[in-house]
């Protein structure tokens, strides 16, 4: 069957219908762009395991039933216990609209509206140019000092009936000097389908470090595409987790930008999917100066008719000597249905430089798990301790310690889930 | 309490027990001696219901029940304890979680409460002085880095916390200095009891010199060729297996 094409025409009359703001000329620029290089596709090598037809198709049933985003007061409830299960400062994107009503004002955090002042950064890359031509809003958050709280950033959406569309754009700048946590939570409801689209970018300023959890716990089926382009000063530092607990079709691009000495960035994931669920993982280095080291470690635990993608690219341009790039991924298949990709990718032209990478794929331990039994652990039991033994270890390193009680919750329960769902 | 009779197993193609039976009664200390590879590991894993060895002769009964058709789990429960010969490292499981999740799955089997976190710490520590073991242990992954020794004695704390009425402990001297030898002893006659059976499987006597059996016997080629009191096990020492074997062939 030949892929449903992107309603361009469509399109264009959605972002004609949006106010004349700040983001107009933005909005022009990207649908232009988007039209030269359209959807990208399983041709793409970036895109080989990832078919899109699923956000595009929601795309275009959502172009084509009227694009309005109406704020949703069901979601309101969900908005307050999600803000109370992690002590954050939020700010909240629901069904695509900003809202920063719940932010508590910080003197030494600047929140603006793109539609109020200026317009994003286009981040040039698949999707980001979508992104751009729909945006009703977005943000640009400077933290000038460290804060008290971790800053929250919320994005969630009800699907109604039919085909719903969000884009969520945030800019955020971490000043020189500053030591800062960022908690970045996607989640979802509703019985329709859904495509989130989400950029975001961040700056982290010379000396400064960037704590970053990002969790994704939207509702199976739902769809996301996620990028976050993250660019690290002088001597900056990340620590950075990702947890993909949710959704139906998911691709998220981290990407991670190496242009000034002394900069490490530490970034790991933990993605758990179970039937129908398909999760993919690009991750994306570019070290173009040294001394500067990068590190990642992702882990996956598949079940049922599921799969999961990780490709982690590391690029060593010329010049960047005394760069130390490592990546690791490693998968649990419970099923012998589920099915992993995993790539690492290493492009080297510099001299003096340490690159490592290590992938395994494998089954639970028999011997573990008889030796568990043989202590009376009954089988369901012994495979839910070994598969969060698996992940324990990514749930205890998460890097904002505020987020620990909601990540391991989250992550028991969906193992159980897979585990009981795999078992009958 | 253990009735195996005429036991056949084979672990893929190749037979190991080849028609073994023994006959254990509540308050008894066995110990199964014999050569590598005569089968007593086999025993072991066959009465704890590993599923890489295969039965295919004979019944072995345990506490009037049909032992074979039950899952390894159900045989904890009711109170079947093997002391691993290779305890499993499992990092990222807590030593006390398995010990407490081990200790209620068999409890709740008996129809008793599950005990609280408060009364389980208390009597783990009890138990682990007992074994000369550091507390700290509770704590740690469940055999993860653990030295030969200090997983034999982690294996004698399950089956002090599980209490079970059939021990086999499958080679537990195996690796031990002389002093954790003389705690993993101390620690195995302390659950003597009247209700309780205990098989030791070794391949050497010294264990004997610590825990006195109340009889020994001889595997060789899948089948017991010799039963005695404690002194078969210092004739075995001075006389060696083959002199066992050769008697049994003869």
């Amino acid at each position: 069957m030949k892929p449903a094409a992107f309603s361009m025409e469509k399109l264009r009359e959605a972002v004609r219908s949006l106010p004349n703001d700040a983001l107009s000329t933005t909005r022009a620029a990207a649908l232009a762009n988007l039209d030269e290089h359209g959807f990208p596709t399983t041709r793409h090598e970036d895109w080989k395991y990832t078919d899109l037809g699923q956000a595009i198709d929601i795309s275009n049933r959502w172009l084509a039933s009227g694009t309005a985003s109406t704020p949703n007061e069901s979601l309101n409830k969900s908005i307050a216990v999600l803000t109370k299960s992690i002590d954050a400062n939020w700010l909240i994107i629901s069904n695509g609209l900003v809202d920063t009503t719940r932010f508590d004002e910080d003197t030494g955090i600047q929140v603006d509206r793109f539609s109020e002042s200026a317009a994003p950064f286009i981040v040039d890359r698949p999707l980001a140019d979508l992104n751009a031509a729909l945006l009703q809003d977005g943000l640009r958050v400077q933290i000038h000092t460290a804060t008290e709280k971790p800053l929250g950033l919320l994005v969630i959406d009800e699907a109604d009936d039919g085909a719903s569309v969000s884009q969520v754009n945030v800019e955020i700048e971490v000043a020189p000097g500053c030591d800062v946590e960022v908690v970045e939570y996607h989640c979802s409801s509703g019985v329709g389908d859904h495509y989130s689209n989400s950029v975001v970018a961040l700056n982290v300023g010379e000396a400064a470090i960037a704590h970053y959890v990002r969790i994704q716990d939207r509702r199976i089926g739902h769809v996301q595409t996620g990028r976050v382009s993250i660019a690290l000063g002088k001597d900056a530092r990340l620590k950075m987790a990702s947890y993909d607990v949710g959704g139906g079709l998911i691709r998220n691009d981290i990407d991670v930008d190496l242009s000034e000495p002394g900069a490490d960035a530490n970034f790991n994931g933990l993605y758990l999917a179970g039937d129908g669920q398909h999760i993919d993982n690009h991750t994306r280095v570019d070290h173009r100066v040294g001394p500067a080291s990068s590190s990642q470690e992702y882990r996956g635990i598949l079940s049922g008719h599921s799969r999961c993608v990780w490709n982690g690219k590391a690029i060593v341009h010329k010049g960047a000597d005394g760069t130390d790039a490592n990546q690791e991924n490693h998968n649990l298949l419970l099923s012998e249905n589920a099915e992993i990709d995993a790539k690492p990718e290493l492009e080297i032209y510099a001299d003096d430089v340490k690159c490592s990478h290590g992938t395994t794929v494998g089954q639970l331990d028999e011997a573990a798990l008889f030796y568990l039994r043989a202590r009376g652990l009954d089988i369901q039991q012994a495979t839910e301790v070994l598969t969060l033994a698996f992940a324990t270890d990514l749930v205890g390193r998460t890097p904002v310690s505020a987020t620990r009680d909601v990540v391991s919750s989250l992550v028991e329960s969906r193992l159980a889930k897979l585990i009981a769902d795999q078992a009958s | 309490m253990l009735e195996i009779n005429h036991l056949k197993s084979r672990i893929g193609d190749t037979e190991i027990l080849r028609g073994m039976s023994l006959s254990v009664n509540a308050g008894e200390v066995h110990a199964i001696m014999g050569p590598n590879g005569s089968g007593k590991s086999t025993l072991a894993q066959v009465i704890a219901g590993h599923s890489d060895y295969i039965v295919t002769d004979g019944s072995v009964s345990y506490m009037g029940k049909d032992l074979l058709e039950l899952e390894p789990e159900e045989r904890a429960r009711e109170g079947i304890f093997l002391g691993f010969q290779y305890p499993v490292e499992i990092p990222g499981v807590n030593n006390a979680y398995l010990l407490k999740a081990a200790v209620n799955a068999r409890r709740k089997h008996q129809g008793l409460a599950e005990v609280d976190a408060f009364e389980f710490l208390k009597i783990a520590r009890e138990k682990m002085a007992m074994l000369g073991m550091d507390p700290k242990f509770l704590n740690r992954g469940v055999n993860e880095g653990f030295s030969g020794g200090e997983k034999k004695r982690n294996e004698i704390l399950q089956m002090a916390m599980l209490e079970p009425s059939l021990a086999i402990l499958d080679e537990t001297d195996s690796g031990l200095d002389i002093d954790a030898l003389r705690a993993v002893a101390e620690g195995i006659n302390t659950l003597r009891a009247p209700d309780r059976a205990i098989i030791l499987v070794t391949h050497y006597q010294r264990l004997l010199d610590y825990i006195e059996p109340d009889f020994v016997h001889v595997l060789s080629e899948g089948k017991i060729v010799r039963s005695g009191d404690k002194s078969l096990a210092l004739e075995l020492e001075e006389r060696g297996y083959d002199w066992v074997h050769e008697a049994a062939t003869a």
